[in-house]
């Protein structure tokens, strides 16, 4: 679903911030991303929701080569892809309601579909009764869950969340964990970058880990040893 | 296509309430733009008129000898007629004369007296002659002074006139380049400090950018709520610009020495040109919105 073909990504001044990447992602997949502050997590995300490009290689979305992409359907390769972030990213002057509405109303699809869909979407999530609430009046782990019915609102092949438990404290950061793999289970590829040890291992599924742009380990029921 | 321009309609129009002060900062600093723009405009335009109308007043009377008869002076009249330079050549008889510089004198008794005791007509009969351009009386004085009529002129008032005639031709040309002087570096100013404040209406903006491109919102539907918004700029500036316009019209004439433009002339000039004005307003708003608006977007959208 996704492949990294010797991916190397520098940034300007010359850091190489991912270096000679070879992955391969496949459907149904829960993937966490781990290693320190500036091992290039958030970047290889970067590369999937194709916010970056590569500066040798090529990235693969369902066998479509991202470098290539042109500006134009851009837009439609980011509606395969959820993304939920750190900083959560939800737009402070809309309900949680507009929030997730707002991701169907740029594809353009109709009132009626909206006004279906976006409920059920928060019910999963768990806030179907916090519709109308603006971000501030919510609690950061609510925050957060607005950020993943977003994502999932386009019913995306692959959710990325980069550090989505960073903010949160370790109650709330478990329960979007769970989340998560709720998700997975249904189908839903999900690739998370973090280095909050006690979620990933209790998730226990596929672990890479980064350390200064390169694979170091790769395991299928992996833990996150290293600190 | 419609469901999204009514959307990104909608989304502007919350977008300008919603950032309030933004909006009213953007909106008055358009308006001011706008304003200074109409005002300088107006002022070249009407100043133009009025000097265009002292120049059309502006003639050289030709004063013939007593003795010459009316039929030599209509001949002269054509002869004059034929050169090109040359507007027209009105014919004023000794007893029209007369009768004009009864009528303007009418008030002196003292002059009228005069004239009775003189007796008889003690005018002379003359040709006034227009030129098709102002600065051309030179050269027609020059004509008429070495034409083959010059012995039956008594005189020619050109030199009087010359020096009126010549400081008014400066006038035009000085008032021409120093309005447009003014016009350019005031239109500089305030469309510089109209871009940055939309630009800086636009920078609190970029993090909603930015969760639209995450979203997927194609490029388009990212700009087009700038865009209205930029079209809702000029519309609201425009009615503010056009009140300040008519007070300014109406009032300022009281305060400021009008000796050069009549008082009544701005505000008709206003009436006159109301939907021109307001139209050219809502159009350099507009592009003025719209081009800061998409220029600062671009940062974001990563062009």
């Amino acid at each position: 679903m996704i492949r990294f073909d010797s991916v190397t990504k520098k940034y300007k001044d010359d850091y190489t911030a991912l270096d000679n990447i070879n992955l391969e992602i496949k459907d149904g997949e829960f993937v966490s991303v781990v290693g320190q502050s500036g091992a290039g997590k958030s970047t290889l995300l970067k590369l999937i929701y194709a916010e970056e490009k590569p500066t040798e290689g090529t990235v693969f979305f369902a066998e479509t080569p991202l470098d290539g992409i042109s500006r134009r359907k851009l837009p439609f390769h980011r509606r395969n892809i959820g993304t939920v972030f750190q900083d959560f990213k939800l737009l402070p002057k809309k309900t949680a309601f507009e929030n997730v509405a707002y991701a169907l109303e740029v594809s353009g699809a109709p009132g009626g579909e909206i006004a279906e869909n976006v409920p059920q979407i928060l019910d999963i999530v768990g806030l179907a009764d916090k519709m109308e609430k603006y971000p501030r009046e919510l609690s950061g782990g609510e925050q957060q869950r607005i950020v993943i019915a977003r994502a999932l609102i386009h019913r995306p092949l692959v959710i990325l969340a980069d550090e989505p438990t960073g903010n949160l404290d370790p109650v709330s950061s478990m329960e979007i964990m769970d989340l998560l793999l709720k998700i997975n289970k249904l189908g839903t590829i999900v690739v998370i970058a973090s280095h909050d040890r006690e979620i990933i291992n209790k998730a226990s599924k596929r672990v890479i880990v980064l350390e200064k742009g390169k694979i170091i380990c790769d395991d299928a029921k992996g833990e996150y040893k290293i600190a | 296509m419609f469901l999204i321009f009514i959307r990104t309609f909608k989304e502007s129009f919350k977008n300008f309430w919603r950032n309030g002060s933004l909006s009213v900062a953007a909106v008055s600093i358009l308006a001011l733009t706008l304003f200074i723009m109409s005002v300088i405009f107006v002022l070249v335009v009407t100043g133009n008129d009025v000097l265009k109308s002292i120049q059309q007043k502006s003639n050289i009377t030709v004063y013939f000898k007593s003795d010459i008869s009316e039929e030599d002076i209509l001949k002269v009249k054509q002869d004059l007629g034929n050169y090109k330079e040359i507007k027209s050549a009105d014919y004023v008889s000794k007893d029209e004369a007369l009768g004009n510089f009864k009528k303007s004198n009418a008030d002196n008794q003292i002059i009228l007296k005069a004239l009775e005791e003189i007796g008889g007509n003690p005018l002379l009969p003359s040709l006034v002659v227009k030129a098709n351009d102002s600065s051309k009386y030179d050269s027609i004085a020059n004509y008429i002074s070495t034409a083959p009529f010059k012995d039956n002129v008594s005189r020619i008032n050109y030199d009087r006139n010359k020096e009126v005639i010549g400081k008014l031709n400066d006038l035009v040309s000085e008032y021409k380049k120093i309005g447009l002087g003014i016009a350019i570096l005031f239109s500089i100013i305030a469309i510089l400090i109209t871009f940055n404040t939309i630009r800086i209406t636009i920078y609190t903006q970029k993090q909603e950018i930015e969760v639209m491109r995450l979203v997927g919102a194609s490029n388009l539907y990212i700009r087009l709520p700038f865009i209205f918004e930029g079209i809702t700029y000029a519309l609201v500036a425009s009615v503010i610009s056009m009140v300040l316009l008519f007070l300014t019209f109406k009032f300022a004439p009281n305060y400021v020495a009008t000796k050069i433009i009549p008082s009544g002339a701005l505000l008709s000039y206003y009436y006159h040109g109301f939907f021109a004005i307001l139209g050219l307003q809502i159009l350099a708003g507009a592009v003025l919105g719209i081009f800061s608006g998409l220029i600062a977007i671009r940062k974001y959208l990563k062009i």
